[in-house]
């Protein structure tokens, strides 16, 4: 059977954001470290996944908090496409942070903190550890609960959560893996010496 | 439990290929992808209201059937073998998409007609009917109402 064209799936979504209907949008985007799905809300990006995570599933995940009117749109989501793409091609690493952020689907206060303090102060070229981000969030001693919050941070690269690394010192593990973590640790100069990227 | 309603656009990546070719048989081409468009559209709107996540695949059937009957696009020949609402090859009858719905309310006027589709298939409350139909949520309502009563008559006659 022919699939539904393009200019098709490409009204229909304009006309589905125009009237209000969509609950979220979301667009798929070729990068250097794969594919990724970027999920937007009605507060600014509430999902991104990487290419080994099943789309329905994180479409669904979405669709549980914020409803079940999701939609695809490249246009729609026009400028995050660009800034994600020109941080991923290792040009302007800025922009990431003036993306808006949702992150409704943080169903814990703690770990909500955690993504939000990272967010704000630990910038590109810079990294902290899981303990020194416990301790910015007034938890010293709460390493493994930063450890969690990175672990299940819904919205990878824009909650910088690759710039967390283990107080015992190599990249430590990542949502996406190690190397994704690696690879984007060097993109913004911050990789660890001793820690080359293969 | 019911289970929660899949992501909208999941279904319209499963399914966006057999309504077209569903909206075919019923237009012909050239008319075709404009009426999915507008089913999609519907179906979306109303979307949030089903009551059930059963079925998915043949309230999309159901509705681009609606709308290319709506937009006087069915080509002529309403007896023809292939109008049907049905999608082909479901494992178990949909009991609750009565296969006679639009050849039941075929007797009744235009309005009746539209205000009938909208409540049931389209599965839109009485402020939105009423909104579609340009008329209160109430005035909606009686005009439902009247309609499934004639309905019932001519059921029952």
């Amino acid at each position: 059977m022919t699939p539904l064209p393009d200019t098709l799936l490409t009204d229909l979504a304009a006309a589905a954001v125009a009237e209000g209907l969509a609950d979220a949008v979301f667009t798929r985007l070729d990068s250097p470290i794969g594919r990724l799905l970027v999920v937007s809300g009605p507060g600014g990006i509430c999902r991104i996944g990487f290419e080994e995570e099943s789309d329905d599933a994180q479409l669904a995940e979405v669709a549980a908090r914020l409803g079940p009117r999701i939609v695809a749109s490249d246009a729609e989501l026009d400028r995050v496409r660009d800034v994600l793409g020109e941080y991923l091609e290792g040009g302007a690493r800025n922009g990431l942070a003036a993306l808006d952020v949702d992150l409704s689907l943080v169903a814990s206060p703690f770990r909500r903190t955690v993504l939000e303090t990272l967010r704000a102060e630990v910038g590109p070229g810079d990294t902290t550890s899981y303990g020194k981000l416990g301790a910015r969030v007034g938890h010293p001693r709460a390493a493994r609960a930063v450890g969690t919050a990175m672990a299940r941070n819904p919205v990878p690269l824009v909650v910088p959560c690759h710039r967390v690394l283990p107080g015992s010192g190599g990249v430590g593990s990542y949502a996406g893996g190690p190397a994704r973590k690696r690879a984007l640790l060097e993109l913004e100069g911050a990789l660890p010496p001793g820690l080359s990227p293969r | 439990m019911t289970p929660p309603l899949p992501p909208f656009w999941t279904l319209v990546e499963a399914h966006g290929d057999e309504l077209l070719a569903h909206a075919r048989r019923l237009t012909g081409a050239a008319e075709a992808e404009d009426v999915v468009q507008e089913a999609l559209l519907r179906s979306l709107r109303a979307y949030p209201r089903l009551r059930h996540a059963e079925h998915l695949r043949a309230w999309l059937y159901r509705v681009t059937t609606t709308t290319a009957y709506d937009a006087h696009r069915v080509r002529g020949g309403r007896a023809g073998e292939e109008l049907t609402d049905e999608p082909p090859a479901v494992a178990h009858a949909p009991e609750h998409y009565d296969d006679g719905f639009e050849s039941l309310i075929d007797p009744l006027p235009d309005e009746a007609r539209r205000a009938l589709r909208l409540r049931f298939v389209d599965d839109l409350d009485y402020d939105r009917v009423g909104a579609a139909l340009g008329c209160s949520a109430v005035a909606a309502r009686q005009r439902v109402s009247s309609a499934v009563r004639t309905l019932r008559k001519q059921v029952a006659a």
